[in-house]
């Protein structure tokens, strides 16, 4: 599904943030991505997110170098991707259904294809009775679940998440790694970037560790 | 309430937020543009209209002056030259205009009480045409000539290439105007909806990221873009008509009579009529259709300029 080939990263003429990367992810894996802050993990995920090109090496997703394409390709790849954020990212002016909803509606499905799944995801991840709320309205919790539900409801086969435990509670953290390997379970790639180890080790699942710019897989 | 109006299907997302400080800016600048832009459009169509119909008047209407001769008996010559002028072809009325009508003309600047009655002032006869193509001046002159000692012909074609010189200058000075307003238009949308783009950065983001193509995202904002340029070129447009009815009231019911001839023989009467208001909903039109091929234009310049 993913396949980093000697893959380098350097903003401008700056330092090389990424070095060397040559590892696989394959399809229905669950990886966790972890070290220490400036050891390149977000940079690793925005590549992984198609914001940021390879200024070395090749990167591989579902079979397409993404180096060789354009905007509409790359964002035809990214409709393959959901991506959830620490700090969620929810549009403040929609309500909940209509964040969850929203990669839905910009690929053009009408309201009434989507309106009934949208609102089992939102039972499932428990917001069924916040389904009219505006974010500000909702808790830090219950904005990463609708920022998982948003990221989930078009049924990605890959799922990134960055930080998603890093503004909630250990025992809400740890309930929302559960919703992770129950979607991992049904069939999703995930690839989690994290720096807390003790969630790590309640997982069992391969860690990504990177480490000045390289990583290290570890099972 | 333009959304509606527009059909948009009510279950769409709206993905740019309806209300927000940059929209309300874009607004009200089109507002204000577009009101400026229809009261130039207004003055200029008043200014053109009264000219044209005064010009027309004016091209209806020749004047016989008979000065004062010694030896001549000027009631006779009046009476004479009314009745050449009459029997010339082309000629509609002739009139002789009375002592008591040029103190009247005379008395915004002589005063009420000024009587003319004891100077020897030449002697003025207006004459209508019914056909200025017909009328023939040299003959009327000729026999004026042959009759009556002192008596000439003014047909005002100074006057009347004065004003249209004078409206010519206002109607040019107004579209110039006009096209400098909307220029500014222009640059001041570019700049608003740069800000607007730019505080909905956050929106273009998160859209790209949940894989939103660029066409969606400028279609999304082309679209608010449009709808305030809309609401605000309609609001700008009413304003402007509610100036020119406010106008009309003022000059018809609060000034002075003489203060409202003055403005009246300007503007000619302060109503725009069908065409002035279509012209206005035209102004509107162009206002709202700038707003949205320059925010359309920026706003790709913007998505070409993000991240992909």
């Amino acid at each position: 599904m993913i396949e980093f080939d000697n893959v380098g990263l350097q903003y401008g003429t700056g330092p090389e943030i990424l070095k060397n990367l040559n590892f696989k992810i394959d399809p229905g894996s669950f990886h966790f991505l972890t070290g220490p802050s400036g050891a390149g993990k977000t940079s690793l995920l925005r590549l992984l997110l198609l914001s940021l090109r390879p200024t070395a090496g090749r990167l591989n997703m579902f079979g397409k170098d993404v180096s060789q394409l354009d905007k509409q390709g790359l964002m035809a790849l990214r409709q393959r991707i959901g991506i959830v954020f620490q700090e969620f990212r929810l549009l403040d002016h929609l309500t909940t259904f209509e964040n969850v909803a929203l990669p839905l509606a910009v690929r053009g499905e009408p309201e009434a294809a989507y309106r009934s799944n949208v609102r089992e995801l939102l039972d499932w991840v428990g917001l069924g009775h916040q389904i009219n709320a505006r974010p500000e309205l909702l808790s830090g919790g219950e904005k990463q679940r609708a920022a998982i539900a948003r990221a989930v409801i078009a049924k990605p086969e890959l799922l990134l998440a960055d930080e998603p435990t890093g503004n909630v509670d250990p025992e809400l953290a740890e309930r929302l790694l559960h919703l992770f390997v129950e979607l991992n379970r049904m069939g999703t790639t995930i690839i989690l970037a994290t720096h807390e180890l003790h969630l790590l080790d309640q997982f069992r699942f391969p860690r990504l560790q990177l480490q000045d710019g390289e990583v290290s897989i570890h099972d | 309430m333009i959304d509606q109006f527009l059909n948009r299907n009510r279950a769409d997302i709206a993905i740019v937020p309806r209300s927000s400080i940059a929209g309300r800016t874009l607004a009200l600048l089109v507002a204000i543009m577009t009101f400026l832009s229809c009261v130039t459009f207004g003055a200029v169509y008043l200014v053109q209209n009264s000219a044209v119909a005064w010009s027309s008047e004016v091209g209806r209407e020749i004047t016989i002056q008979l000065q004062p001769v010694d030896g001549e008996e000027m009631t006779s010559n009046v009476r004479t030259a009314i009745a050449l002028a009459l029997d010339s072809p082309g000629v509609g009325n002739a009139e002789e205009l009375t002592v008591e009508d040029s103190e009247r003309l005379l008395a915004p600047w002589l005063g009420d009480e000024f009587d003319l009655e004891g100077f020897d002032l030449p002697r003025l006869i207006v004459v209508h045409l019914s056909d200025p193509n017909a009328f023939d001046q040299t003959a009327l002159q000729a026999k004026l000539d042959q009759s009556l000692a002192g008596a000439s012909i003014d047909t005002h074609k100074a006057w009347q290439q004065k004003l249209n010189a004078m409206s010519g200058t206002i109607v040019f000075s107004g579209l110039l105007a006009l096209m400098l307003i909307m220029a500014a238009t222009i640059l001041a949308v570019i700049f608003a909806t740069n800000g607007a783009m730019a505080s909905n950065r956050e929106i273009v983001d998160v859209l790209h990221f949940i894989g939103a193509s660029d066409q969606y995202i400028a279609r999304a904002f082309q679209s608010r873009f449009f709808t305030i340029g809309l609401e605000g070129g309609i609001v700008g447009g009413v304003a402007a008509l509610i100036f020119f009815v406010l106008a009309g009231v003022i000059t018809n019911y609060l000034l002075p009579s003489q203060n409202a001839e003055q403005v009246e023989l300007l503007f000619g009467q302060l109503s725009l009529g069908w065409i002035g208001i279509l012209g206005l909903v035209l102004v509107v039109a162009i206002i709202a259709g700038l707003t949205s091929v320059t925010s359309r234009i920026t706003v790709h310049r913007f998505l070409a300029q993000v991240a992909p």
